[in-house]
């Protein structure tokens, strides 16, 4: 038996059909297009690394964004390049103002 | 433009002949996405194998977006025979990065195709691109609040499905076997005709994301680890999120306990008790997720003394070998087995239970009940800052889930490991009745002597596992070839005649797991 060990992360609960069907079908990307915002980008990638002691803390310390560029790029020890692909030029730029 | 000289070619190929393909691609794809200068290509050239990034330096990179562009694409390498190495996130570290085979090969960067296609939340299945990441499909799954959940390796946060299961590579929940859970694939082939696998080759058909086998011969392996196709949709199967979800780790204190606990958790595992893919990890391999570095303990060169890893043991409540694994289900379901988990250490007289409670918020504890719950983070990245300077190599051989195989493999690699001034930082996946030793050969690039040190350890690897009857499910391109032979001459024939139907001007991505036209005498 286990009494307080448990960890409900959901409760079940019935689902519309009619949402199930649009979601179903629906199609999601990331617009390359469009630069996503420097914070977003930060979280879902640097942050990983930089706020938890894995990589250096690089907020509020001034980093110049051609810094910032050149080691994103290159990569440095451990920490992995990303190509423009990953992370544009443009979203480069609103990290570091992010970041600043 | 004519003009342009070009520093890196493909191997056999001259620059007018490189000019004019070049040209051909900017006219397909713009300008912007033909990548050519050297500062474009330095993000591709970061490896962490110890070997001169020069020997897997690309001449170019294309960005595609559309089946259509990469038909165009494999219509012109044919034409100037341009190899071309695909990447789809290019974060398969410790096994290449992103950078190519050999010199000179084109990258095609497909990280910008990336639409996540379909998710039925009802089947469970999902359809995606190529550059999709597991955060980008774990955001997807929050934003419309679907109960369902992802399998996921540790740089899950930046790596992506379709990538990751196209190697073969494996995660830790229920579905960590990733190759089993796919389903359907979409595969541009050398002469740029379009496959469907399974039963999406049947017009108006709707089952391409649950029935695995279509008809005749089933052929999604043939692509995995290969080089006969580029795959760019891939379909495969998400876990419904369990109502009740109870990770917990198991301490021991001795190395020597390592086969009991293979023998303790086997049934377990075999029987779904344990449904997850758990993992046996070393003492180091802890340190590392637990953001420890060698020269906080430890300034002296070589191995890590024992006394030394002692220590951290004691200071971070780490075992010398720790078990990961979460039960999954009701309520009812993961309390009957949970208590068949804890009568079996108790019976088994030693080994530590720890529950998410007792753990709190610490880490490893709480990474790894992340990745058993398909939750992206980076924390084992820390693995990397253990002996620092960005050297990593995985050296991953496949064992029974067998106590006496476990044991004999360890003290096989910790041989050669510590024979070479390198630490064993290992851990076991255990798949059902398989398990992924996966061991980091860790190495400071920046450090002559320990570069070569680890090359050399890795060969030697290679070697006496093999001749103990071993061989690794997946390597860097560095051993490619070397572990083809591992396999014997008879596969390599196949693979090769294979090659020689579906890709006869060897344009696709020469030299993976050993499939390369050109240098292949057999």
């Amino acid at each position: 038996m286990i009494s307080s060990k448990y960890i409900p992360i959901i409760k079940i609960r019935p689902i519309i059909v009619g949402v199930v069907f649009s979601i179903s079908l629906s199609v999601h990307a990331e617009d390359s297009a469009q630069p996503r915002d420097g914070e977003i980008v930060y979280a879902k990638i640097c942050g990983y690394c930089h706020d938890v002691g894995i990589g250096p803390n690089i907020k509020d310390r001034q980093l110049p964004p051609e810094y910032i560029h050149y080691i994103v790029r290159r990569g440095l020890r451990a920490m992995p390049a990303f190509p423009e692909p990953y992370i544009s030029d443009e979203e480069l730029k609103q990290i570091g103002r992010f970041i600043y | 433009m004519g003009e342009q000289k070009f520093d890196v070619l493909p191997r056999g190929v001259n620059q007018q002949a490189f000019l004019k393909a070049v040209e051909a691609f900017r006219k397909l794809l713009g300008d912007e996405n033909v990548l050519t200068k050297p500062e474009q290509l330095i993000a591709y050239m970061k490896i962490m194998m110890p070997v001169d990034e020069a020997e897997h330096a690309p001449s170019a990179a294309l960005t595609a977006t559309t089946v259509e562009q990469i038909q165009a694409i494999v219509k012109i390498c044919n034409e100037y025979r341009i190899p071309i190495w695909t990447i789809s996130t290019g974060r398969n570290f410790g096994y290449g990065s992103a950078a190519p085979h050999h010199r000179g090969q084109i990258i095609l960067d497909l990280k910008k195709m990336n639409k996540i296609l379909h998710v039925d939340p009802e089947l469970c299945t999902a359809l995606v691109e190529p550059g999709v990441t597991y955060q980008q499909l774990y955001d997807y799954l929050q934003a419309h609040d679907l109960p369902l959940m992802l399998s996921m390796p540790a740089p899950s946060a930046i790596a992506g499905p379709l990538g990751n299961t196209m190697d073969r590579g494996v995660g830790y929940t229920p579905y960590g076997e990733h190759f089993l859970m796919q389903c359907g694939m979409e595969v541009v082939l050398a002469n740029g005709e379009v496959l469907r696998t399974g039963m999406g080759g049947v017009k108006g058909d709707n089952s391409w994301q649950v029935f695995k086998w279509g008809y005749g011969p089933t052929i999604d392996g043939l692509f995995t680890q290969s080089n006969y196709g580029i795959c760019t949709k891939m379909g495969f199967w998400l876990m419904p999120r369990p109502p009740v979800y109870k990770p917990f780790s198991i301490k021991f204190d001795s190395e020597d306990d390592i086969a009991d606990i293979v023998e303790v958790l086997r049934p377990l595992r075999i029987a779904q008790i344990i449904p997850n893919a758990l993992v046996i990890a070393n003492a180091l391999w802890e340190a590392g997720g637990a953001n420890v570095r060698r020269t906080q303990y430890y300034e002296g060169q070589g191995v890590t003394p024992d006394d030394v890893i002692e220590r951290i043991c004691a200071d971070k409540g780490i075992g010398q070998w720790n078990v990961y694994a979460a039960l999954y289900g009701t309520r009812e379901q993961v309390a009957v087995n949970w208590q068949i988990v804890t009568d079996a250490i108790k019976a088994l007289g030693k080994g530590a239970i720890i529950t998410e409670e007792e753990a709190g918020d610490t880490e490893p504890f709480k990474y790894r009940a992340k990745l058993m719950q398909g939750i992206p983070n980076l924390q084992e990245f820390g693995l990397y800052n253990w002996r620092g300077g960005g050297g990593s190599m995985w050296f991953a051989p496949v064992s029974q889930a067998r106590g006496s195989e476990t044991s004999k493999q360890m003290r096989l690699a910790k041989k050669i490991l510590n024979k070479y001034g390198l630490d064993y930082v290992g851990e076991f996946i255990v798949g059902w009745r398989d398990m992924h030793h996966v061991i980091d050969v860790l190495c400071d690039r920046s450090d002559p002597a320990e570069f070569k040190a680890a090359y050399a350890c890795f060969q030697e690897l290679l070697d006496e596992f093999e001749r103990q009857g071993y061989a690794v499910y997946r390597v860097n391109t560095a051993f490619m070839e070397r572990v083809a032979q591992s396999y014997g001459p008879v596969k390599r024939r196949v693979e090769h005649a294979i090659k020689r139907a579906l890709d006869p001007n060897n344009i696709l991505a020469p030299g993976k797991s050993g499939i390369d036209l050109e240098t292949f005498k057999g």
